[in-house]
């Protein structure tokens, strides 16, 4: 019952709390910091590529 | 407390008990037409179904422009959907200034989405109190029109909120003018951080013609 | 974001909102816009002074006039 109130097929949503904001805010946050540093890898990996390309 | 996943305790006008904005259901504040545009497109289906205040955010946060309609058909954009959930949600005054001030820091969209709910539902005085500090923020946003995307920035759109009766397809509530909220004692002036140099400015003017 | 369809996400791109490209230029057009609304802001003020003059000068005068 609780899942299903958790996804709103019980019709039901619970209303949020600032707290609740908040952890979700930190939440998002720390995903948009985890793809930031994800897609400064894949930029430094890509980059390393075509250096090697360029020595070969 | 809850909410209808759908909405639709909200969204049935006859039977709305919650709470009231300028006397009405605060989906009133957006204009019949609009409203049903709104309900009838994909995005509010399955993007706003079930979303509370904190859950809305992770909507929120993915939004990439601001607007309210476009193309021939009139369709809503994501913001406006959004912006009309949060009427149907009517979240506490601490849950908006949040969005606006600690979540708007991070994402511009967020900060852009608050500082529209915060125009059509807040008090005068509050609503100058709040919007006026961004005025600062010079972040750029596009902006979807009828015809397509244009660019401003976030001291513009605040300052559309604050001066123009009409934004993103919905006709803004009459704002008393800052100089009567000043005359009634309701209000400080404003000072902006560039006081200092127009001031300076008029000085210098001054002198010219002295 | 997978709901938008890719046509719509290209024209989107034409208009960048990337910011701090060139913080200085930034800076300098907020600064532009701001004293544009200060000016704008100030202009009302003296407009509606000048219409309260206005009103208060014709009282005088009709006053005059009775005399």
């Amino acid at each position: 019952k609780q899942h299903l109130f958790n996804t709103g097929q019980s019709g039901e949503v619970a209303r949020a709390t600032l707290q609740d904001v908040r952890n979700r805010l930190e939440m998002l946050k720390q995903r948009k910091r985890e793809r930031e540093e994800e897609d400064k890898r894949m930029g430094e990996i890509d980059l390393d590529a075509r250096l090697k390309k360029t020595e070969d | 407390m809850t909410h209808r996943a759908d909405a639709s305790s909200a969204l049935d006008n006859r039977g709305y008990a919650g709470p009231l904005i300028r006397g009405a259901n605060p989906i009133t504040l957006i204009e019949t037409a609009v409203r049903d545009r709104i309900t009838e497109s994909l995005y509010w289906k399955e993007q706003c179904f079930g979303l509370n205040a904190a859950t809305l955010l992770d909507r929120a946060v993915d939004l990439s422009y601001i607007g309210g309609t476009y193309g021939v058909g009139m369709r809503p954009t994501p913001f406006l959907c959004l912006a009309f959930k949060l009427l149907t949600l009517t979240p506490e005054k601490e849950i908006v200034l949040e969005y606006l001030n600690m979540g708007g820091e991070e994402w511009k969209y967020l900060r852009a989405l608050a500082a529209f709910y915060v125009r059509l539902t807040f008090e005068p005085v509050d609503i100058y109190t709040t919007l006026e500090p961004f005025l600062t923020d010079a972040r750029k946003l596009r902006r979807r029109r009828k015809e397509g995307y244009v660019l401003m920035h976030m001291d513009e759109f605040i300052d559309e909120l604050l001066t123009k009766d009409r934004s993103c397809a919905t006709s803004l509530w009459k704002l008393p003018g800052r100089q009567q909220l000043e005359d009634l004692d309701m209000l400080e002036e404003r000072v902006s951080p560039l006081q200092a140099e127009l001031d300076e400015l008029d000085e210098m003017e001054q002198d010219q013609d002295g | 974001k997978g709901w938008d369809d890719d046509e719509e996400v290209a024209a989107e791109d034409m208009v960048d909102d990337t910011d701090g490209l060139d913080p200085e230029a930034e800076y300098a057009a907020w600064k532009l816009r701001e004293l544009k609304r200060l000016k704008r802001d100030r202009e009302a003020i003296e407009q509606r002074e000048k219409e309260i003059e206005e009103v208060q000068r014709r009282r005088n005068l009709t006053q005059a006039e009775r005399e």
